[in-house]
């Protein structure tokens, strides 16, 4: 027998306990949080909700009575009623105060944010280009830069990190969201993303994550991220840009912090070499 | 290969926000500051190059040190 | 006045200076965009259509002061118009000139790295402030002061004290334009050198520029109070004349604190 789509689409949505890392079909919310600012993001997106709910069903209720007891049948004769002032001042006090109730945790968030509250072991930069030859096809990628390494201004732990082309992903990878070079990143550890493009306006944005930082030109942005769990993270460039925007993933891999060590040593070792 | 060290540019509170393209420019012409003053060997400038190389994108560094080469770099050394 | 009018409002005749001003406007941005791609005729083009609107301006304006002068349109109710309009066109241009200090501000507060960060950029040769532009500084605001002279000739029935003393503005008001153009041709910059050049020639030379038309302005009306066209309770264009003028010589103060003395350190 044939299992119903709508079966596999509930059974996906609540009985999966893989985190979601990775935009899919028919999501509704946001992607698992992977740093504690994208928890913070999601516990905001519930405290707003609540106050959202409230009005929501308050003001319903409101509508409803007023159409039902000020019909012309009920009520034929309409009373000569223009202000009341305490209704009036209720009214105006209460919409007030709910901003400033909203506003307090959104600040907090917003700021911290900001915030570089400890040195970053490791700083990787981020650059946004919209077109590369590369290997005779026209492709955007966001080369990476591992730079803390580095005895010269010539030599640098560089790699691009091009989209794998619609036409020939393996099986598993999702369409125009796999590159061929991952940012490899340790988990657990203070990051500092420097984000600046070589041409035109990019994003450099990695949901699970919750950042979204713009890469201007002649102007380096810095973020801050701190992964808690090991996984693979899919983002896309997220400043529409014209040509090639479509084709601009981000794939950020969280290791533990040897694997991390010994992966940029061998790449050292195979760049000097 | 020896365990790599992980260290880059500290948090600088003279350059508290997002925008960074500052941070990594006075770190650039700290070096070369550091190096007018003190010369090549000293030792103590390498931490100034280091900050500098974690900071700014590649071709920044590129081109101001072709503008230092031609003479047209335009900070203040 | 007309003896049926039963309103103190102008309704104005048919002209033909809105269409002739039209299409003085047309001739010159199709002779502009002609001119500037190199298209033949286009430099002929331009220069007709500037000359149909100096003449269409030049017309219009006659017609108007015969509206004023002889046929006495021009009742309380209708000089309110101008006066507004006046009020409003110099709000305009302060917030025209604004956003000029605003951009030099921007510029010169937080240099940019690929000026090296530092205001003013390396290489730029900066003026002293304290030669010709000090020098030229209390000359408009003395300008200013001859305007109010006048004024109060006028108010106090003075015709002729009134010419002298526009005179006198308009000398002042020529001597500091022509301080000015001597500073721009021994200025050691020009408007293409970086961003101090840019903000810095903007913002001056829109200044000396408004200085130019309000000399303009000053000009005609001295020679409409020498053919006696103001009088002790009707003088509308002088007004609007000396309020643009003492908005050009208070404006004169922040080019110099601002872009010349704390943009030059």
């Amino acid at each position: 027998m044939e299992i119903p789509m709508i079966v596999i689409e509930l059974e996906w949505r609540f009985l999966t306990i893989a985190p979601c890392d990775a935009a899919e079909p028919w999501q509704l919310g946001s992607q698992d949080a992977a740093t504690p600012i994208m928890q913070g993001i999601i516990d905001l997106h519930h405290d707003i909700f609540f106050f959202l709910i409230l009005i929501l069903v308050f003001v319903s209720r409101m509508l409803v009575r007023a159409l039902w007891h000020f019909h012309e049948k009920t009520n034929p004769i309409p009373l000569r009623i223009v202000h009341g002032t305490t209704i009036e001042i209720i009214r105006t006090i209460f919409p007030s105060i709910i901003p400033m109730f909203i506003a307090i945790p959104s600040f907090a968030l917003l700021y911290s944010m900001d915030e570089v509250v400890v040195d970053p072991a490791i700083t990787i930069k981020a650059i946004g280009h919209q077109w590369y030859r590369f290997g005779g096809r026209r492709a955007s990628t966001q080369p990476y830069e591992y730079s803390d390494y580095n005895s010269s201004d010539e030599q640098s732990l560089t790699f691009d990190s091009y989209t794998i082309p619609e036409d020939d992903p393996e099986l598993g990878q999702s369409r125009l969201l796999e590159v061929d070079n991952r940012v490899v990143v340790p988990a657990k550890t203070h990051l500092r993303m420097i984000v600046t493009p070589a041409d035109v306006l990019h994003s450099w944005a990695v949901p699970s994550s919750g950042v979204k930082c713009d890469a201007v030109p002649g102007r380096s942005n810095q973020t801050s991220i701190l992964v808690q769990r090991e996984g693979v993270y899919y983002g896309q460039c997220s400043e529409i840009r014209g040509t090639n925007h479509a084709f601009t993933p981000i794939v950020v891999e969280a290791v533990p912090l040897k694997d991390y060590g010994s992966q940029v040593s061998n790449q050292l070792i195979l760049q000097t070499n | 290969m020896a365990e790599i060290e992980l260290k880059t540019a500290p948090a600088d509170f003279r350059f508290p926000t997002t925008n960074q393209t500052r941070h990594c420019f006075t770190r650039y012409i700290e070096f070369h500051k550091c190096v007018n003053a003190k010369g090549d060997d000293s030792g103590e400038c390498e931490k100034f190059a280091k900050y500098y190389r974690s900071l700014c994108p590649g071709e920044w560094i590129e081109k101001w040190n072709e503008q230092r080469e031609n003479g047209n770099f335009p900070g203040p050394l | 006045m007309i003896e049926s009018q039963r309103h103190s409002y102008h309704l104005v005749d048919p002209s033909p200076w809105p269409i002739s001003g039209s299409l003085g406007a047309l001739a010159t941005t199709v002779g502009g965009v002609m001119y500037m791609h190199s298209f033949q005729g286009g430099a002929t083009l331009l220069s007709l259509g500037l000359i149909f609107i100096l003449y269409t301006m030049f017309v219009w304006w006659r017609d108007v002061l015969r509206e004023s002068t002889l046929e006495g349109h021009h009742t309380k109710a209708v000089q309110l118009g101008p006066r507004y309009g006046s009020i409003l066109f110099i709000v305009s241009e302060v917030m025209f000139l604004f956003a000029f200090f605003w951009a030099s501000s921007h510029s010169s507060l937080a240099p940019t790295v690929e000026i090296g960060g530092i205001w003013p950029p390396k290489g730029i040769g900066v003026l002293d402030p304290w030669e010709i532009p000090f020098l030229n500084t209390p000359i408009l605001p003395s300008s200013g002061a001859a305007v109010t002279w006048a004024h109060h000739a006028i108010l106090a029935g003075k015709e002729k004290r009134a010419v002298y003393a526009l005179v006198a503005t308009v000398s002042l008001a020529l001597v500091s334009t022509g301080f000015q153009g001597m500073e721009y041709y021994q200025a050691p910059s020009t408007i293409s050198d970086s961003i101090y050049g840019s903000t810095f020639f903007l913002a001056t030379g829109f200044h000396g520029f408004h200085v130019i038309i309000g000399t303009l302005f000053l000009i005609i009306c001295g020679i409409r109070q020498y053919l006696g066209h103001l009088t002790k309770e009707h003088h509308v264009g002088f007004e609007a004349a000396a309020w643009y003028w003492h908005f050009v010589d208070v404006v004169r103060l922040f080019p110099f604190v601002s872009i010349y003395w704390w943009g030059g350190i």
